[in-house]
């Protein structure tokens, strides 16, 4: 689904990411872990088409399709969903006009007719439901004077309601109660099937004991540096980072 | 007016005459282009929109005395109280317009602390470097009149990486028995690059002929320079000031202006800063609290002229009896001054039903990647706070104080010398007509 | 024939008695403006001696005047001689179909989502939509009449209530109050005329829509509002479509009279041909809009102004009465080279007077977009309140964005909070956009229309959704 080969992206000529590999399949949850200042962010945000970032080698295909092409908006209509770390306020846009928005703007890209007030109402109520939110959200000015953990609810709610192919979770566990985490990581795995993907990008073990991960990886100075199964993350939790730093000095 | 506009063109005359073979000088040429626009220019009145609620009629129909008599009997001891005592300085002082060296302390050694006469002689290079290059006199009639007559002023330089050790006191009495008179200061201060310097700026009348002043301070605060500039403004109820104040700032300068308006019939503050490279960061703070029949307008630019400099301005005024006060606070953003940072607030209370307000806080902005806000506000002391406090047993007129003093002091926090701030404390507890102990 | 196509066959048919002009064409006086037009038009318009005085009286304190030169705006001034002051207001023939309509102007029909007879009906083609609006307003017509409210052509309001537009027109912006409005005062020729009888709410909002008889009444509109004691309206100005009018010099006067206890709400949508986008040709738009209100009354101004090349405009409310409301709700939007001057006088003169001020300002392109306002607080108005925002929203960096606001207090129990913001739209609020798959420019759109929200909703339905869409397109191409 996701193929990445040997990214290479900078910011103001300061590079970033120094040959990323990763290949995600439908149905698959990865983990991208590391410490700060690693490039999961950048990461993210190159994938999703931030133009900030000047990928200088390396490409990245979604669905067959070689998207470094494409605008964000069109990368959007693929399939692509990041969950922005840090979500922005836009004042006076109601959450709902928002989303209906995105939905019919994705829609219409794809040819097909725009989903009706009724439906698209019928099925915000659904997916709140699953997040624990109340109704009252929906008229909302988007992510206007929301906590944090109502910001990335919402981005989940958001993700619930695009179903996208795949999933980029940006850091969506910081700032989180543990309350709020369980409740997110429900919505995660409420969204989770064979056909779509899943990529959490953290810094701490702790949400990936309510999504499990089928691969770790662990970027460091802008290289996937290790990968291995779920195990992965347990052992950097209770390590650190800086094993994986030595060893990698070693090589 | 146009019978004082005509006394001084005679007046002109003889002052060239008496320049004794300087009349050929650069500065002289460019005296003579300031005097022909000045009478081009003409006083200005209501009718021009910077002086639509200064009306200048009123204090230019007295028969001013444009080149006063020498006074230098003053005893330190009838004036001390106008200085700042308490810490050492240097101090540059003159007697209606004239220098006096007897009060004066003035240096060589390090940096130039001292008068504008001298520096005409001494150092022309500085002279032909910032006099009248800093200020704009085209549309300036109060600037070009100043700079007709300039001769006289302090002359403040600082080279390259100096620190000026004291703070500098720059006092201009004026003190005259029998007729009114005008006087026109003309100050030049530069810092070079990385230069520090702290600077307090006093007009005091000493008797209640009434005076007029037109001052004029061109301020050059070059890459890295740090100023911090006081005006302390309690002139007596005769007394009229119009101060026109030009400060360029170079990269990665600061400036900071407090402006502490007290007293004085008329006083008009022209304040430009114009950031001439990147990085600069302005502050212009001032505090009026004004009674009777006083009259304080703050006119203040703050010119954006290149992109990532920030500026910061907080006026607070206090408006008592048949007082008027304006505020025109303007905040240029010109093309290509991109990510601007530039904020401006202008509180108000007014405490009479007679006492007026006008402001008028204004945004010229032509470029899009920047962030400036504006606010004013007029309103009363908080009545809630009040009841609370005289619940607590302060008496309404201490609560009354206690409480003005608590807004007029927001704008105090840019005061870097302790003593200045506590005199400035006590002034305005004696402008509220209580005492307080500032200290706590 | 309609009432006032009547009067008009009426005068034109004496047209020469007076002969003044003997090359006068039937509908259209000579080009330039002295005395003798001024005369012609109260002629042709069969008006009262004491409407003739009012218009020559204001002429000669025109003559006096000087335009004004404060103006941020910059732009070549009209040659008053060079206008035509009298163009008789017959229906021109218009396009057989749509296939003869400028087909910009279709396609910003079918950006706004205006349907099909709707098209026709604005661009004047099928005159079977017309018919059918004319019976659809002549039923509105009768409920209004039962309720004794008075809703014409000022033309019609002269002849036939002359005692309210004796006693009203003229008192809330004198002939020579400005320079535009001391020959809009010497020269208007029509407009409308609103009376609302004491204590009676009406039931709908009266809009130009419904005297599409009226329409094309030129560059000098004159309308006079009064609600009387108790009473409210809610008055739709112009057309929501955007009218292609050539014309150069538009210079209305809007009179609002709100007396006791009454409550006048005045909503505006004006798109003016803005010009091209290389800024040439575009209207000038020079309005003096003003209303009185006395005790306890309210009047509230909401205006989207997204045309125009030139605009100038202020609408004011002067709070005589005690208790008395002021309201001023503003969405300005230039693009292109458009310049806009606009904002609001609110004059507070009685007790406990309060007045709200919000103005949203958008500039994109090479335009330049100024906020000009002035709260006064007289002596005698004690406990006064004012709260005033004014935002403006950036777009490129060729724009320019300008905030004059004149705060005058004479009155120590005045509460005056005044703030301002300027900044540019957000790179990351697009962004975040473009990521849930919306197009930039659709982003814009959900942007700005969020930022003005404020005032879109005081509007009326029908209208906020028109306006929304309208924002939309006179922001197109502007980011990106």
């Amino acid at each position: 689904m996701l193929d990445i080969k040997n990214l290479h992206a900078s910011i103001e000529e300061k590079d970033i990411l120094k040959g990323i590999n990763l290949q995600v399949k439908p149905g698959e949850v990865h983990a991208i872990m590391g410490p700060n200042g690693s490039g999961k962010s950048t990461l993210s945000s190159v994938i999703a088409g931030r133009e900030d970032y000047e990928v200088t080698d390396g490409s990245i295909d979604f669905l067959g399709e070689n998207v470094l092409d494409l605008s964000p908006e069109e990368r959007a209509q693929l399939g692509i969903f990041l969950s922005f770390q840090y979500p922005i306020e836009i004042p006076g846009v109601s959450v709902s006009n928002f989303l209906k928005t995105s939905i019919n703007e994705i829609r219409k890209a794809k040819g097909e007719e725009p989903m009706g007030a009724a439906d698209l109402l019928k099925k915000m109520r659904e997916k709140l439901k699953v997040l624990e939110m109340d109704k009252a959200f929906l008229s909302r000015s988007l992510n206007e004077g929301f906590s944090g953990g109502e910001k990335k609810r919402n981005e989940i709610f958001q993700m619930a309601m695009l179903e996208p192919k795949l999933a980029i979770l940006d850091e969506t566990d910081s700032g989180l109660d543990i309350d709020a985490l369980r409740i997110v990581a429900q919505g995660v795995n409420k969204f989770r099937n064979k056909d779509n993907a899943v990529v959490v990008i953290t810094h701490y073990q702790r949400l990936l004991d309510y999504i499990v991960p089928d691969v770790v990886h662990v970027l460091m100075d802008g290289k996937i540096v290790k990968t291995g199964d779920k195990n992965l993350a347990l052992e950097l939790e209770d390590k650190g980072y800086d094993w994986i730093k030595k060893e990698v000095a070693s090589l | 007016m146009e019978e004082f506009k005509d006394k001084l063109e005679s007046n002109y005359i003889v002052f060239e005459n008496e320049l004794n073979g300087e009349a050929d000088t650069a500065v002289h040429g460019m005296r003579r282009d300031a005097f022909r626009n000045f009478e081009k220019l003409g006083f200005p009145t209501k009718r021009n929109e910077e002086w639509k609620y200064t009306n200048l009629k009123p204090i230019l129909k007295a028969d001013y005395k444009l080149f006063p008599k020498r006074e230098d009997h003053i005893e330190f001891k009838d004036v001390k109280r106008f200085f700042l005592n308490e810490i050492d300085s240097y101090k540059v002082v003159f007697i209606n317009g004239v220098y006096s060296s007897w009060l004066s302390e003035t240096t060589h050694q390090g940096y130039d602390v001292c008068t504008f006469g001298n520096a005409l002689r001494k150092y022309p290079e500085a002279i032909d470097g910032y006099f009248n290059k800093v200020a704009k006199t085209d549309e300036q009639a109060m600037v070009s009149l100043n700079t007709a007559f300039a001769s006289e002023g302090a002359f403040i330089r600082v080279p390259k990486n100096k620190v000026v050790d004291k703070p500098i006191q720059i006092i201009f009495f004026n003190t005259s028995d029998d007729r009114e008179i005008m006087v026109q200061p003309r100050n030049l201060i530069i810092l070079e690059q990385g230069a520090k310097a702290e600077i307090i700026e006093r007009h005091q009348s000493l008797t209640d002929t009434p005076v007029l002043t037109n001052s004029v301070s061109e301020v050059s605060v070059g890459a890295n320079a740090e100023l911090h500039y006081y005006k302390l403004q309690n002139d007596v109820h005769t007394s009229s000031l119009i101060d026109n104040t030009w400060i360029n700032q170079y990269r990665d300068s600061v400036a900071k202006f407090s402006t502490f308006s007290f007293g004085g019939r008329l006083t008009r503050n022209n304040l430009h800063f114009a950031m001439k490279d990147e990085n600069c960061l302005t502050y212009m703070n001032g505090v009026t609290i004004l009674d009777e029949n006083q009259h304080v307008d703050h006119h203040t630019v703050a010119d954006h002229l290149v992109p990532h400099c920030e500026s910061h301005e907080l006026y607070k005024g206090i408006y008592d009896d048949t007082s008027t006060g304006v505020f025109n606070g303007k905040i240029n953003v010109h093309k290509d001054a991109q990510k601007t940072n530039a904020f401006q607030q202008n509180d108000n209370i007014l405490l009479s039903d007679r006492a007026t307000v006008d402001t008028k806080p204004q945004l010229e902005i032509y470029a899009d990647d920047v962030a400036c806000s504006h606010g004013c506000t007029v309103g009363q002391l908080d009545e809630e706070a009040l009841f609370y406090m005289k619940s607590r047993g302060i008496a309404d007129k201490e609560a009354r104080a206690l409480l003005m003093y608590a807004f007029a002091s927001y704008a105090l926090s840019e005061v870097g010398i302790r003593e200045l701030k506590q005199k400035v404390n006590m002034l305005i507890a004696k402008k509220l007509g209580v005492d307080l102990d500032f200290e706590l | 024939m309609s009432n006032s196509d009547q009067i008009l066959d009426d005068v034109t048919k004496k047209e020469y008695e007076y002969g003044f002009y003997t090359e006068v064409e039937s509908d259209r006086a000579p080009k330039g403006l002295n005395e003798d037009i001024i005369r012609l038009i109260s002629t042709k318009k069969n008006e009262p001696e004491w409407m003739l005085e009012w218009r020559l009286d204001a002429y000669r304190k025109w003559l006096e005047m000087t335009e004004p030169t404060w103006l941020k705006p910059k732009y070549e001034k009209p040659n008053f001689q060079d206008i035509t002051y009298y163009a008789a207001p017959k229906k021109k023939k218009g396009p057989d179909s749509l296939d003869e309509v400028d087909p910009e102007l279709l396609k910003t029909f079918e950006k706004l989502g205006i349907s099909l007879d709707e098209q026709k009906r604005l661009t004047g083609v099928a005159m079977d939509v017309v018919v059918d609006s004319v019976s659809v307003a002549t039923t509105f017509k009768k409920t209004l009449r039962e309720l004794g409210i008075i809703f014409c052509s000022m033309s019609e309001a002269i002849q036939e209530h002359p005692e309210l537009v004796k006693k009203y027109l003229g008192t809330v912006v004198p002939k020579s109050d400005n320079f535009y409005a001391a020959l809009n005062s010497a020269v208007f020729t029509d407009g409308s005329f609103c009376y609302i009888p004491k204590g009676v709410k009406c039931p709908m909002e009266l809009s130009t829509y419904f005297r599409i008889n009226e329409a094309g009444t030129g560059q000098f509109e004159r309308t006079l509002v009064v609600a009387d004691a108790g009473s409210y309206v809610s008055y739709l100005e112009g057309c929501t479509a955007p009218q292609r009018d050539e014309n150069q010099l538009h210079a209305a006067v809007v009179e609002l009279v709100a007396l006791d206890d009454a409550e006048i709400k005045y909503s505006t949508v004006q798109n003016w041909y803005p010009g091209d986008a290389n800024g040439k040709g575009g209207v000038y738009n020079f309005v003096t809009k003003r209303g009185i209100c006395e005790k306890n009354a309210k009047i509230s101004w909401t205006q989207v102004e997204t045309g125009s090349a030139v605009t100038w405009k202020y609408p004011s409310c002067i709070l005589k009465g005690d208790n008395s409301i002021g309201e001023f709700y503003s969405v300005a939007v230039t693009n292109n080279h458009q310049q806009a001057d606009t904002g609001t006088k609110m004059i507070h003169l009685g007790k406990n007077t309060k007045s709200t001020i919000i103005s949203k300002g958008i500039c994109a392109g090479s335009s330049d977009g100024s906020y000009r306002g002035l709260v006064k607080i007289g002596p005698r108005a004690h406990n006064a309140r004012n709260f005033s925002q004014c935002d403006s929203l950036l777009m490129g960096d060729g724009c320019g964005s300008h905030t004059f606001p004149y705060i005058e207090t004479q009155n120590k129990t005045a509460k005056i909070e005044h703030e301002a913001t300027t900044s540019k739209i957000g790179e990351d609020q697009i962004f975040y956009c473009n990521q849930r798959g919306i197009g930039t420019e659709e982003a814009v759109a959900l942007i700005v229309n969020g930022y003005a929200k404020e005032v879109l909703n005081k509007l009326p339905m029908e209208f906020a959704v028109e306006a929304q869409k309208l924002l939309a397109i006179s922001l197109e191409g502007s980011v990106g």
